[in-house]
């Protein structure tokens, strides 16, 4: 007998693996056999009477996007904050959080973080650098009226920021201050802002707007438009949204009527429904759909509503305020306010009169602070070469990213949750921003840098001090008593913004480009926004609501075009116009604007970013100028490919119905035939036990899927709340995925809709996952729960082979043991981290019901079954989730399983499930026989 | 043919297959013994700590209700260990001087905590809660033994998961009302059949429930 060298490594032969094998088997046993480990108890020196180790605390502050706030209530424990939640009490919240806010507390921990001040490549104290901006310091160099000062500001609505860039422009009479961000562009400085009450809609028209999951306001008016499709009972009204665009997004998939219209026929569709809606009836060239629309608009004066999406231009913009004002709508659906932006105490310019200032070396000093605009401006500008050229450059931000690296020197920002401050919703309800924690790093907020800068501080000034003054200064009657009403509830009594009249801007009279041949839409990320979230881990890795992308960007193309370009998944297109190329693997999305292209920014990052960098490809280096959403192009294959990271390549349901779907007319038709098609299935199994007298409550949800809008924010409140790690590109790739929450998504056989389905473990009665583990490791609660022990899995992975809905996950590696000091602070102490080789999945927030369960008992009551929210349910913008016991027939959660379209996904199988899922329910508009 | 093997091989065979059964038998009966040795769960194991705090003076002699200094006990899932500031609220003179007290000083200088050692450990996959045990009348020398008789402490039980299941399988025996909760030696003194039938009556009126399911303590 010889040694197979080419098997084995040459030292190991058959006899010697045999006998390490024979010892490893009877080693394996021992490690379960030793003492307990000594370990340590470190109480605190001084009690603490606002700190209860174990009990978790609660504060409100509020998070800000492009300058709009949203309300949260963040949970902490031990001082370190771990789940971020909305606060029911703040309009643009009420209640619910989207992905970006459920996910920046892990950017908190992010440990690529800028951690301390940087003067050329040497390490210096923030002191140093605010000595040299000092009045006196700064003087020398910008001129005695400052003229040579410039500071470039990330949108912001906050007073206090306000207040202290007026007494900087007192310091430095002419100073130019200066507010971009990508996606508001020019519009940031705009005096006023559009606002809209969806909840007295009843027909919406959204023409490229995707405002149920990226517009400011975006998480009340998806509750808005959900209350009022709630169907209750098939004879309930329900509004109509039409959705007209060239992407396939979130509020495309929720629409009743959808319509792909290529970037350069959106005019021509807004003039048809404008001549539409003012003649009525009158013999027209536009097409029937249209026509039905306006029609149905008409049909609902006063209550219905048209939508341009804030990336038109503002002549485009003009022509939905003329149909608004034929329909009724201005004034009582849709009208404007000034702007919650700062710009009316204080002058704030456009990033095009940086540009120019910059071009002609008028600029000695320019501070950017927030934002990225090295990376995130139109590349044809410049921007980055022209601040290298600027002899005192600097940059605050939360990253050395490409915008640092164009700096001289460099001061780390605080993050929301570490800093004090102010900020105006939308609609300019004013939130107190508190902090959970000192700041991790030497960081400095924005309102030190601008205090400095005006004088009135050395470099010591605390963001809490100047922010108390200012509250003082402005807060009329008992400022104490008012403060902490404002920092307990996380909204302040202050009156709403004032109405002003609509902008007057001539509709325009000319068509872009016609007859060209393709043309590319820009869009932000529904993910990662303009790129300020790309090293978010939890956003990377959560699937894009239509295309099921992680981990990159690609060209979105409709089914013909791929046939055209003869591309398919993952080949790379090149996109050319002039002198700027992009070069990005093509996706196909059924149901997408032929001959356009869509393209996400916010990816192909540099910096230190690290999660982010090769992650995507930069659409800034094509976008052609600020404020730009689309243009003509040239696009080639290059017979390269790439794969892409796709949580779910299976697009239809392939004649299985996972989803069921019906129009309102056939539901109020025929309400049982539209919920679950079989009754109990035949099985070999007994049945389900029943419930145990000696448990009360039974656990189980319901699913609304006609308000699911796909937006993705219980997957990320999931993943905050249970510890669920992050993956990364490859072993998504490889097919795994770890998010115990998965929206599902199943486009109609004829791609023109789409139904999202969030998927989690369905806590089968039946489950047939629970007799095939050999351990005992997953077993079924007394209530109704299907758990899951993570210490007695041995990971022979039996239970997800027998899943038919594939909702287990397996912890392949140990996906945690490479995370920093920093990112471990953000798990939850209340449940398990798990370790390699355990399966895990949904537990219905087990740790939710036990703590609601514990403190009923502590207080002498029984638990109710809707004392817990699950965290997918708390973060929903729409409701769609409910959480609740069977034993309570009056609950909301009863109330939605008693539908008529209420059904289990995959019936046919038996198992059961405690989910119910409410059928998708179209108000489709007799008279419109496709959608295109 | 002749024989390859000697006759005394069948013996062996035979022996040494006999001899495999009752090895891997009794490694596995070996090894399960262990775990329920004293040793291996840590009962009755005295353990020295930093500052030599006697429970017989503070618990008994004093008659300190066990809640003054394990403040939590009713809220949270941890008892609670008592903050450095506990001590010294009574010790701040002489004893604070004296050279036992070496660590509390340390402490109260540095800011540092004093670092007990950990007497009742449970596993890291155990969520324990002393508050709903305590609102559900359990009583602490029920599980931590007559702390009032120990010099140092001790782990009064083996801690295992059939020990904890032993209760929780049936709890009636180890209930007392919610006003007992602290009393050292209830249980010796409350064993007629009157106390029986009160723990039953105890048992109704608290809702204690017989809680098996496994994710009542692994989440």
């Amino acid at each position: 007998m010889h040694a197979h060298d080419h098997d084995h490594p040459p030292e190991l032969n058959r006899r010697d693996f045999l006998r390490l094998a024979g010892a490893s088997v009877a080693l394996a046993g021992l490690d379960g056999c030793s003492r307990m480990p000594a370990e340590h108890i470190l109480p605190y020196v001084d009690s603490r009477p606002e700190l209860t180790p174990g009990i978790g605390s609660y504060y409100a502050t509020a998070m800000s996007v492009d300058g709009y706030a949203t309300g949260l209530i963040v949970e902490s424990h031990e001082g370190r904050p771990t789940k971020i939640e909305g606060n029911p009490a703040h309009p643009a919240s009420l209640g619910a959080a989207g992905p970006i806010e459920l996910a920046s507390v892990l950017q908190l921990y992010d440990p690529d973080r800028g951690k301390s001040a940087r003067v050329g490549s040497e390490q210096v104290q923030w002191e140093r650098v605010a000595a040299n901006l000092a009045p006196a310091a700064l003087r020398s160099r910008v001129g005695g009226r400052g003229s040579g000062l410039h500071l470039l500001i990330e949108p912001t609505s906050s007073l206090l920021d306000e207040e202290l860039l007026a007494s900087v422009l007192t310091a430095h009479p002419d100073a130019r201050i200066y507010m971009y961000s990508p996606m508001l562009g020019d519009g940031a400085t705009d005096a006023a802002v559009q606002q809209y009450d969806i909840a007295n809609a009843d027909v919406i028209v959204a023409i490229d707007s995707d405002f149920l999951s990226t517009a400011p306001f975006h998480l009340r008016y998806a509750r808005q438009f959900a209350d009022n499709r709630r169907l209750a009972r098939p004879t309930d009204a329900m509004n109509r949204l039409y959705v007209v665009e060239s992407t396939f997004s979130s509020t495309g998939s929720a629409a009743d009527h959808r319509f792909a219209v290529r970037p350069r026929e959106v005019t021509t569709v807004l003039r048809w429904l404008l001549t539409s809606v003012i003649n009525g009836d009158a013999k027209t060239e536009a097409p029937a759909w249209i026509a039905a629309i306006a029609r149905d608009l008409r049909a609902h004066q006063g209550r219905s509503l048209v939508i341009v999406g804030d990336a038109q231009p503002a002549s485009i913009r003009a022509l939905g305020d003329a149909i608004n004002d034929a329909i009724g709508a201005s004034g009582k659906t849709t009208w404007y306010t000034t702007s919650p932006l700062v710009g009316h105490h204080v002058p704030v310019h456009k990033l095009a009169d940086l540009v120019g200032a910059m071009d002609a070396r008028e600029v000695d000093t320019l501070i950017v602070i927030g934002g990225n605009p090295s990376y995130a401006t139109p590349r044809a500008l410049g921007f980055s070469s022209l601040m290298r050229a600027v002899p005192n450059s600097g940059y605050l931000g939360l990253y050395e990213n490409e915008t640092a690296r164009d700096a001289r020197w460099f001061v780390p920002m605080s993050h929301y949750l570490e800093r004090w401050g102010d900020a105006r919703a939308y609609d300019g309800t004013v939130s107190i921003v508190q902090p959970l924690v000192n700041p991790l790093y030497r960081s400095i907020a924005p309102p030190e840098l601008y205090a400095t800068l005006a004088g009135t501080s050395n470099g010591g000034a605390r963001s809490y001090d100047l922010l108390r003054a200012s509250w003082t200064r402005r807060t009329s009657g008992d400022a104490e008593t008012a403060w902490s009403d404002a920092l307990q509830r996380g909204v302040t009594a202050d009156a709403p913004m004032s109405r002003v009249a609509a902008p007057t801007t001539f509709p325009s009279d000319t068509n872009p480009f016609e007859g060209t041949a393709f043309e590319v839409i820009y869009l932000a990320d529904p993910k990662i926004h303009d790129g300020s979230f790309a090293n978010n881990g939890w956003l990377q890795e959560l699937p894009a609501p239509l295309t099921q992308l992680t981990w990159g960007n690609a060209g979105l193309i409709s089914p013909a075009t791929a046939h055209r370009l003869n591309v398919s998944d993952g080949d790379i297109i090149k996109l050319s116009s002039g002198q700027r190329a992009l070069e990005l693997p093509a996706l196909v999305v059924p149901g997408h604007a032929d001959d356009t292209v869509s393209v996400h920014f916010g990816y192909g990052r540099t910096g230190s970013e690290s999660a982010a960098r090769d992650v995507g490809a930069d659409a800034y280096a094509l976008w052609p100028a600020v404020g730009a959403r689309s243009e003509a192009i040239t696009v080639t294959r290059t017979g390269a490919a790439q794969a892409l990271a796709l949580a779910q390549t299976q697009s239809t349901g392939a004649g299985r119905d996972p989803v069921h779907r019906a129009t309102l007319d056939a539901y109020r038709a025929s309400p049982s035939s539209v919920g679950q098609r079989s009754g109990r299935v035949l099985s070999l199994y007994p049945e389900a036990k029943p419930p145990d007298s000696n448990t009360a409550l039974q656990w189980a949800m319901t699913i609304d899927l006609t308000t699911c809008i796909g937006c993705g924010a219980c997957v990320v409140g999931c993943q905050s709340e249970n510890n669920i790690p992050v993956i990364g590109a490859s072993e998504v790739r490889n097919g795994r995925s770890m998010q115990w929450m998965h929206v599902e998504r199943y486009f109609a056989d004829n791609g023109a809709d789409a139904a999202m389905q969030p998927m989690l473990c369905q806590h089968c009665e039946n489950a047939p996952c629970e007799y095939v583990c050999p351990v005992g490791a997953t077993v079924h609660s007394s209530d109704g729960l299907n758990e899951m022990v993570y210490n007695r899995c041995v990971g022979t992975r039996f239970c997800s082979n027998n899943c038919p809905y594939k909702v287990r996950h397996f912890n392949w590696f140990d996906y945690n043991k490479h995370l920093s000091e920093t990112e471990l602070m953000v798990k939850n102490p209340n449940v398990t981290v798990r370790e390699r080789g355990v399966m895990e999945k949904c537990t219905f927030c087990v740790q939710r019901i036990r703590e609601a369960e514990i403190a009923a008992g502590r207080d002498g009551r029984a638990p109710r079954g809707t004392d817990v929210q699950t965290a997918c349910q708390q973060a929903c913008p729409t409701n769609a989730i409910v959480f609740g016991s069977l034993t309570e027939p009056s609950s909301e959660m009863m109330r939605r399983r008693n539908q008529p379209r209420s059904f289990a996904a995959l019936a046919e199988l038996g198992t059961e499930p405690r989910v119910r899922y409410l059928a998708r329910i179209r108000n489709a508009n007799p008279e419109i026989h496709d959608s295109r | 043919m002749p024989a390859l093997f000697p006759r005394w091989s069948n013996t062996v065979a035979r022996g040494s297959l006999l001899a495999i059964v009752v090895i891997v038998c009794g490694v596995i009966l070996g090894l399960m013994l262990w775990v329920r040795t004293s040793y291996a769960t840590g009962q009755h194991a005295s353990i020295a700590q930093p500052v030599p705090f006697d429970h017989r003076i503070h618990a008994h002699a004093l008659q300190i209700d066990c809640r003054y200094c394990h403040a939590t006990v009713e809220q949270t899932a941890s008892a609670g260990v008592p903050p450095t500031a506990a001590c010294v609220g009574c010790h701040n003179s002489v004893w604070l001087q004296s050279a036992p007290f070496a660590p509390v000083r340390a402490s109260l200088s540095s800011l540092r905590p004093i670092a007990w050692q950990r007497v009742n450990a449970l596993p890291d996959f155990v969520f324990f809660d002393h508050s709903i045990h305590v609102a559900k009348g359990v009583g602490c020398e029920t599980c931590h033994g007559r702390v009032d008789r120990m010099a140092r402490v001790e782990q009064a039980a083996p801690l295992s998961m059939g020990w904890c299941l032993s209760c929780h399988r049936n709890p009636t025996p180890n209930l007392r009302p919610r006003s007992e909760i602290v009393a050292m030696g209830w249980d010796a003194a409350h064993t007629s059949p009157a106390d029986d039938s009160a723990r039953i009556r105890l048992q109704h009126e608290y809702g204690v429930r017989s809680l098996t399911s496994c994710t009542t303590c692994h989440r």
